[in-house]
């Protein structure tokens, strides 16, 4: 009943849930071609590893979905050896570095998680991976193969790491190498798929800043919503050089005295993260196939919108914080779009800067970031420019203006989708209202 | 020739005047600098400022009058003049035709009859400004017609004037650079004004949703700008580009207005607790109604309908030209640029 309450506070948001539901129709899915046991059954545990995301890689192109799904599973699996604690060191390690080597072999598995590790069926049952990778195309192949490579041995280092184990990320340098092992690999591989599937310009692969950012600006987000979390599970990620600023250790900022200073800590790392939101829009912009575009928009507006809801919040310091599942799927219905992704943005923008008090280390800073990226959405518009003044033809510019087009193919869908949900509920009342007339003239 | 010899600041005593003074001493090789304006240099200088007062030499006129100024250029034999003088905002509109047309038709033709090189003018971000939001403007934002005040189109006509006084085949080369918000050590309009609000209590009052993106520019990089405009006019390779064109000057940081105005009063030791929120419909109506009553008791009215629309448009600009063509970087922040502002008013000049 929890979930019901949330959504009729919500009506906006309860119009999208009841709308992703019953009226959307999938791009693609994945009955739409003969689907082998081994695949389905690695859409079984794409699904147990992740259903949030199993959704939105369902629905990918056929061309990506397959290697999308493989690609997604395979990092699960070097990930779950690389957080079993039960697993010996050293075979550890070789197994993290010679990962990829794994992905040569037609059958192998791995039998040494512990029982009560959550994903380890995806290593148990790694041959369906392995069958069905074999099948993807060469270059397809090559990609998911060199960044299993530098991933597995990105967090071998790290394991080896002995002044990273003992004191936890220092300098904010630190932190973006860090997350561009998690995450900013994962975004350097998955635009390579994405341009040689032809799914975006080639150009969106010449600028690693872009790609680097998309994986970045998710994982900050995490790590900044995941400080109690992690803290608790004897981990940390938050960079030295921020938190030392305001606190002599992390774990200082649990204590009620140093709440405001947990606050700050918190908006100054939104402050960082912040840094990433203009490279976001670019790559965004440069994706002409709606559903990879669906895809990459929808973590990022999720990430934009628990920023928002991270800001100034002292439940991060205390506990898990989430943004509703009402939200979700508004935020899913209208990241469709370019301009969606934009006004996403510009809202929640708005609300961190409303929540901003003056009081704030980082205040002018902070408002000068926000007010930069607004800036920049205004150029790659140029929607409020006085008669007879021309655009500015620059490169964000005629991107968006290319991606608009597709942006414009989807309106229709749109309207159907709104007319759909209108036309349910007049039905509806129109019962309603038919069984009150009954009941009216029965009384009588 | 390729470096300044010698830079005529007409407007040199005034606020601007002093960080050019500044930014032209700094070069290498020091340019002989010279300084017309109707009043001398400010007995007590900002210890902010680390030029030698000697070195500089004042020439005093009327900026209208031909004989005076044509015994300074003389005098300075400058090949470069900035003409920065102008009278601030709020005053009768009869003295900015007086100073910023017809003083500057006297500057331009003065220079001309010298055999001045070079002529930077300082224009402003206001010039085409009407009331309508500016969103991101650039250098192709037409002037308006109907002007929002006199002291706006008369920087116009100025402007104007100077760019159409570009002639490469005489050797004379002009530019005009367009500031937006400037402040800094100096300022009596800016931080002071905006201390002073906070002194008569009336912070507390944000007019407007405080969703406007607001320029504002440090009077040292404007300065910045200049120097750099003059050289790259002498310069065979890039005078072409950018002789008789407009340059809009910030410090690429555009904000919220009431976020600067929160910024200052915080470096002033003040944050309000509680903000008290004017809509700007609202906001009009008072101010229509303060300037009313203010008349009736025959004071200066504080709020008015002028300063609410000044206070919530948009107001912010694409500065990507001076970047490219004169290779503008702001080099002093806009916090940075506060504190040094206040530095300055604490040292009670």
């Amino acid at each position: 009943m929890g979930k019901l309450l949330q959504l009729a506070l919500h009506p906006v948001e309860m119009k999208a849930a009841l709308k992703l539901k019953f009226c959307r129709t999938p791009l693609f899915s994945i009955y739409d071609q003969s689907t082998s046991p081994y695949l389905l059954h690695c859409f079984e545990l794409l699904n147990l590893t992740s259903r949030s995301f199993a959704a939105v890689i369902r629905e990918l192109h056929p061309e990506l979905r397959n290697c999308v799904t493989l690609f997604y599973l395979i990092l699960r699996a070097l990930d779950t050896i690389e957080d079993d604690m039960s697993i010996e060191h050293d075979l550890k390690i070789d197994l993290l570095r010679h990962f990829h080597e794994k992905l040569l072999l037609t059958k192998w598995s791995f039998d040494g998680n512990a029982p009560d590790v959550k994903d380890r069926a995806v290593l148990t049952d790694f041959e369906s991976i392995l069958i069905e990778f074999h099948k993807l195309k060469p270059e397809y192949q090559e990609v998911i193969k060199e960044i299993t490579e530098k991933m597995g041995n990105g967090m071998a280092d790290y394991i080896l790491d002995e002044n990273y184990n003992l004191n936890g990320l220092q300098t904010v340098h630190d932190y973006d190498v860090y997350c561009h092992y998690v995450a900013g690999l994962v975004g350097d591989g998955l635009t390579r798929l994405i341009v040689i599937a032809k799914f975006a310009n080639e150009s969106l692969y010449s600028n690693e800043q872009l790609y680097e950012s998309m994986g970045l600006f998710l994982q900050k987000t995490n790590i900044i919503r995941d400080y109690n979390e992690d803290l608790v599970d004897g981990r940390s990620f938050w960079p030295k050089e921020i938190w030392s600023q305001y606190a002599p250790q992390l774990k200082d900022f649990m204590k009620p005295e140093n709440e405001q200073l947990g606050l700050d800590c918190i908006n100054h790392l939104v402050l960082n993260a912040l840094s990433h939101v203009i490279d976001v829009l670019t790559y965004l912009a440069g994706i002409h196939e709606q559903s990879t575009f669906q895809f990459c928009a929808i973590p990022q507006v999720m990430a934009i919108a628990t920023l928002a809801l991270v800001f100034n919040n002292r439940e991060v310091l205390h506990g898990n914080v989430k943004i509703r599942k009402g939200t979700t799927c508004y935020l899913i219905l209208k990241s469709r779009t370019l301009r969606g992704c934009v006004e996403i943005f510009d809202y929640y923008l708005r609300d961190i800067k409303s929540k901003l008090a003056v009081q704030d280390p980082n205040f002018l800073k902070l408002n000068i970031q926000i007010s930069k990226i607004e800036q920049f959405m205004e150029e790659m518009y140029q929607d409020k420019l006085p008669p007879n003044v021309k655009p500015n033809e620059t490169p964000i510019f005629l991107k968006v203006k290319e991606r608009s087009r597709y942006d414009d193919e989807l309106v229709p869908t749109q309207q159907e989708e709104e007319y759909k949900f209108n036309m349910v509920l007049s039905i509806i009342l129109s019962v309603l209202l038919g069984f009150y007339y009954i009941y009216t003239l029965h009384r009588a | 020739m390729s470096k300044i010899d010698s830079v005529l600041i007409i407007g040199g005593s005034g606020f601007l005047g002093l960080h050019l003074i500044q930014q032209f001493f700094d070069i290498n090789p020091k340019p002989d600098i010279h300084i017309f304006d109707v009043r001398d240099l400010p007995e007590k200088l900002s210890k902010q400022f680390t030029f030698n007062v000697d070195d500089i030499k004042f020439h005093k006129g009327d900026l209208t009058s031909p004989d005076d100024m044509e015994n300074a250029i003389n005098e300075s034999k400058a090949n470069v003049v900035v003409h920065c003088a102008s009278p601030m905002h709020g005053q009768n509109p009869d003295i900015y035709d007086i100073v910023n047309v017809k003083g500057t038709r006297n500057v331009i033709d003065m220079c001309k009859k010298c055999g001045v090189n070079i002529l930077v003018y300082t224009s402003s971000a206001g010039v085409i400004f009407n009331g309508q939001d500016v969103h991101n403007a650039d250098e192709t934002w037409p002037i308006p017609e109907v002007p929002m005040d006199a002291y706006n189109e008369t920087k116009a006509i100025a402007e104007d004037m100077v760019l159409k006084a570009n002639d490469p085949s005489s050797d004379f080369y002009t530019v005009a650079l367009r500031p937006a918000g400037i402040f800094g050590p100096g300022d009596r309009q800016l931080v002071p004004g905006l201390r002073q609000v906070a002194k008569l209590g009336q912070s507390k009052f944000q007019i407007g949703d405080n969703n406007n993106l607001f320029d504002w520019t440090y009077a040292g990089n404007v300065a910045d700008a200049h120097v750099l405009a003059a050289q790259k006019l002498l310069d065979p390779k890039t005078r072409t580009a950018v002789s008789g064109e407009t340059f809009f000057i910030t410090n690429d940081t555009p904000t919220y207005f009431w976020a600067l105005a929160r910024t200052v009063w915080k470096a002033d030791g003040h944050i309000d607790k509680h903000v008290i929120v004017l809509k700007r419909p609202v906001a009009i109506c008072a101010g229509y109604l303060s300037e009313w009553v203010s008349k009736m008791l025959g004071k200066e009215p504080g709020l008015t309908p002028f300063r609410v629309k000044i206070v919530c448009a948009y107001r912010y600009h694409n500065i990507a030209k001076a970047k490219k063509l004169l290779g503008y970087t702001p080099r002093v922040g806009i916090e940075e640029g506060i504190n040094k502002t206040l530095a300055w008013m604490d040292e009670g000049l």
